[in-house]
């Protein structure tokens, strides 16, 4: 039948795509191995490879927009679903989804106008480079990834049954009770495949990130959890897909297969991530409760 | 619905005559500099003789080597020399070189930097920052900032010119990691709005308003600007030839193109956008 | 005590949600003040002239819409077929579950992939150089997840009673298929390629190797060597290299014109998903 035809297809684009990395990268695995993910150094005209310092980009670019998204986005779910008036509800909805559906290059535009030059004079105590940073990109993804967030952990809320909120209304509690001791326990799960969606969302942004990270290769820092980093330029996997090497590097074979490479790294993680996410929201039934 | 999937793919199949047209469309990618007169030229070709023509910018002037050796695109446009290199990658491919104009690379401060005294850098003072010896502009005559020094991206012309007069040739330019801008607006606008900045830029877009050229010492302790006059006489020692390139000798759409840019009115526009015209270079 | 806390939630979560509405009514002034100058009858139908500088987005907004009708189509087959072998085909929730999964994960896929697959398979590969065919297909592919789920639900949610009665009826399956759950379920179709026919239009990544350059295209020709103008794309290059202050207004008024296409798609979808979501809730 034509429709497992197509289906089988669909599925067969992802392998194929990993695949087709794959063996498009297959040099820089075979000339560096491990030391391509470990190591430090970048730097394409001597044909070092190392992405570590991406990685790093990648992650705390996609942490930082996680610390400010999932507060505000699960806290607006939890107003949207349980606090606010039904009516209120379709506006508020409408709002979210506009926000979900501006292009990440208008982001860009906004993050160069405004958010750079605002980071940039509120770090000036902390003497940073510019207003490119990691920080600024990391806030930027957190407007971006919002929404996600916004839109799933309301959904996971309200995906609860109501006879937990009348069945805990009933014994006394305040409505925030009901939620933290009644609601929160069933719904954890959803929210919690809401915050791995977010991060998804966040690692893989590429044009808004590009216009304000700074573009600074083998950023790395010391410590783990040192925050200086954070106020430099940075670099991440997304960043470094979009640029100017991607054009210039297929003329040199290992040089277009570190490049490759990266596409797969970033591939692996986030596939990895949504998988869990999926995983974590299997139990919910498609049919149950779509969209509004 | 099959209404609507058999109106589209009607539409679709009267779109695709049997044959591709890609013989009739010239195709041009490359330097961001040589882009603003190849651009405008490209625009009234387009108007006046209807001739398809395509002008883009991905990947510096690297890129458009590369895809003219690639054969993806018909004139590649440069802001450097072609270097032995350039040529061992595509063998089979016979670069021309055409000189359309001539600009430089200035090295371009912000205003708190021009204003706190810095004026010209010599060339062991260049390599001393790019190597990251030399961190405040107070080592090298300014206030006490630091230094925001913002390198080009790969691929760029701009930033093989820069790495040819500081270390003799882009080969043994050291390994170094700063904060990267693309095009030439990008460097402009970053170094306008970040304090104790410098970066690498065609020296046409220096304004002197928002950012500001230094002049290069030389050996003998001379300050050389990068005004029309020094790098017309190639006094200033970081000028720079824009080409077009192409894979032998131009031909039939490239060749029309090419001599619209060498006539009188296509120099104009390369001096409209504040490059020297073949005539006004010695 | 708990009162206190109660009324702590309760301003804690609104000022969140205020946060939300907030951001997105800074995005719209923010472009609005910056590029509604720039709007005017000759810049929606002109072409670009002087790199940006001057002109219209004609044939900008040409592009991104040949991208958009060739990404519906492209995404169709797929969708309809992920969503019948869902909703249908497949028995056991085991394997209804692995499909969804295989279907997020397809959603989750960072668009930049999309474009370097595409300028490897299309460009490197089949020497198409860069084709509107191209992105067309890698935003139909993007697009497949959000059309899929969306009839999905819609199959899912469809009334018992229908086919019930087409069972009643003594139908096949395959036409049960044709004349109940493909008709009822239209209107997810519709509702889902809006949704992501309003992310496709945005999208820089997928298209900047494979589909569209910067200035000099106008109509497809053919496939091979034919490219397209997008509004994304003459955003992201103007940002980093617009050459004219002049270009300033035109860029954010560019801007203006997609979120105006992006928002229209979206709230396109929104009665019709208003309307599907109340029938679900009654039958």
């Amino acid at each position: 039948m034509a429709s497992v035809g197509f289906t089988a297809f669909a599925i067969l684009f992802l392998i194929g795509m990993v695949g087709i990395f794959l063996w498009q990268s297959l040099p820089v695995w075979q000339q560096e191995g491990w030391s391509y993910l470990t190591g430090e150094r970048w730097f394409f005209r001597q044909l070092e490879f190392g992405i570590l310092p991406m990685i790093y980009g990648s992650l705390a670019v996609a942490l930082i927009a996680l610390g400010f998204s999932v507060p505000i986005g699960v806290g607006a779910a939890i107003f949207a679903a349980e606090i606010l008036h039904p009516r209120l509800r379709v506006p508020l909805k409408i709002a979210v989804e506009l926000l979900a559906g501006v292009p990440s290059v208008v982001y860009g535009l906004l993050g160069i106008l405004f958010l750079r030059d605002w980071i940039y004079s509120i770090l000036t105590p902390f003497d940073p480079l510019s207003g490119d940073t990691l920080l600024t990109a990391g806030l930027l993804l957190g407007m971006m990834v919002l929404p996600t967030i916004m839109t799933l952990s309301d959904d996971a809320l309200r995906g609860v049954p109501t006879g937990y909120r009348q069945a805990a209304r009933g014994l006394g509690l305040t409505r925030a009770e009901v939620i933290f001791s009644a609601i929160f326990p069933q719904a954890w799960r959803g929210i919690l495949a809401a915050v791995l969606l977010g991060f998804g969302r966040a690692l893989g942004e590429t044009i808004a990130v590009f216009l304000v990270v700074g573009r600074q290769d083998n950023v790395l820092p010391e410590h783990w959890f040192s925050l200086r980093p954070l106020i430099e330029a940075g670099q991440t996997l997304t960043s470094k897909l979009g640029g100017a090497e991607t054009h210039i590097a297929y003329s040199d074979p290992l040089h277009w297969a570190a490049i490759v490479g990266l596409g797969l790294v970033l591939l692996a993680i986030v596939a990895g991530i949504t998988w869990l996410a999926a995983w974590l929201m299997r139990a919910k039934e498609v049919s149950d409760a779509p969209g509004i | 619905m099959f209404r609507l999937l058999s109106t589209f793919a009607l539409l679709l199949a009267l779109a695709l005559p049997p044959e591709t047209q890609a013989q009739t469309v010239l195709k041009i990618n490359g330097s961001t500099t040589v882009n603003l007169p190849v651009a405008e030229a490209a625009e009234i070709l387009r108007t006046e003789q209807g001739m398809a023509i395509q002008v883009d910018t991905q990947g510096g002037s690297s890129g458009g080597l590369s895809m003219l050796g690639d054969g993806l695109v018909d004139i590649g446009m440069s802001s450097k020399h072609l270097i032995d290199s350039d040529r061992s990658k595509y063998p089979q491919v016979q670069f021309e070189e055409i000189h359309i104009g001539e600009d430089a690379v200035a090295m371009i401060v912000s205003r708190d930097v021009w204003e706190g005294g810095v004026r010209a850098l010599s060339r062991e003072q260049l390599q001393g920052i790019y190597e990251g010896r030399i961190k405040n502009w107070k080592e090298v005559g300014g206030a006490d900032q630091r230094i925001a020094f913002f390198n080009k991206s790969p691929g760029s012309g701009t930033w093989e010119v820069f790495a040819n007069w500081l270390y003799g040739s882009a080969k043994k330019a050291p390994q170094v990691s700063f904060p990267e801008v693309g095009g030439n607006e990008e460097a402009r606008n970053k170094v306008a709005s970040t304090r104790g900045a410098l970066s690498q830029l065609s020296a046409s877009w220096a304004d002197g308003k928002r950012v500001f050229p230094l002049a290069l010492t030389t050996e003998d302790g001379r300050l050389v600007e990068p005004n029309s006059t020094n790098i017309a006489t190639h006094q200033y020692p970081m000028s720079r030839p824009l080409f077009l390139l192409t894979n032998g000798k131009p031909q039939g759409l490239a060749q029309t193109f090419i001599e619209f840019v060498l006539s009188e009115r296509g120099q104009q526009l390369v001096r409209k956008h504040g490059y020297l015209s073949l005539d006004q270079i010695e | 005590m708990r009162r206190v806390f109660d009324r702590f939630l309760t301003g804690l979560t609104a000022l969140c949600a205020l946060i939300g509405v907030s951001i997105i009514l800074m995005i719209v002034a923010a472009v609005v003040w910056r590029g509604g100058g720039a709007i005017s009858w000759d810049f929606l139908t002109d072409q670009i002239r002087l790199v940006g500088a001057s002109g219209g987005i004609f044939y900008n907004i040409l592009g991104t819409l040949i991208l958009l009708v060739t990404a519906l189509a492209v995404s169709a087959p797929f969708a309809f077929g992920i969503a019948l072998t869902h909703g249908v085909f497949l028995r056991k929730t085991r394997s209804r579950e692995r499909l969804m999964m295989w279907i997020y994960v397809l959603n989750g896929v960072p668009s930049i992939l999309l474009g370097l697959l595409g300028f490897i398979v299309f460009v490197l590969f089949l020497g198409w150089g860069k084709s509107w065919l191209t992105g067309g297909i890698l935003l139909g592919m993007m697009m497949v997840p959000t059309v899929a789920v969306s009839l999905s639900e819609r199959i899912q949610a469809l009334p018992s009673r229908y086919l019930d009665a087409a069972a009643g009826l003594g139908l096949t399956e395959s036409q049960r298929i044709w004349s109940v759950i493909l008709p009822q379920s239209f209107g997810g179709w519709v509702t889902g390629s809006l949704l992501g026919l309003a992310r496709a239009a945005g999208e820089t990544a997928p298209i900047m190797f494979t589909a569209t350059i910067f200035a000099g295209a106008t109509l497809p020709t053919g496939i091979k060597e034919n490219p397209v103008l997008s509004l994304p794309y003459h955003i992201f290059i103007l940002a980093q290299d617009s050459f004219d202050p002049a270009t300033g207004e035109k860029l954010w008024g560019a801007a203006l014109v997609l979120l105006l296409l992006v928002f229209s798609l979206s709230l396109a979808a929104l009665p019709l998903r208003l309307h599907l979501h109340e029938e679900a809730k009654t039958s």
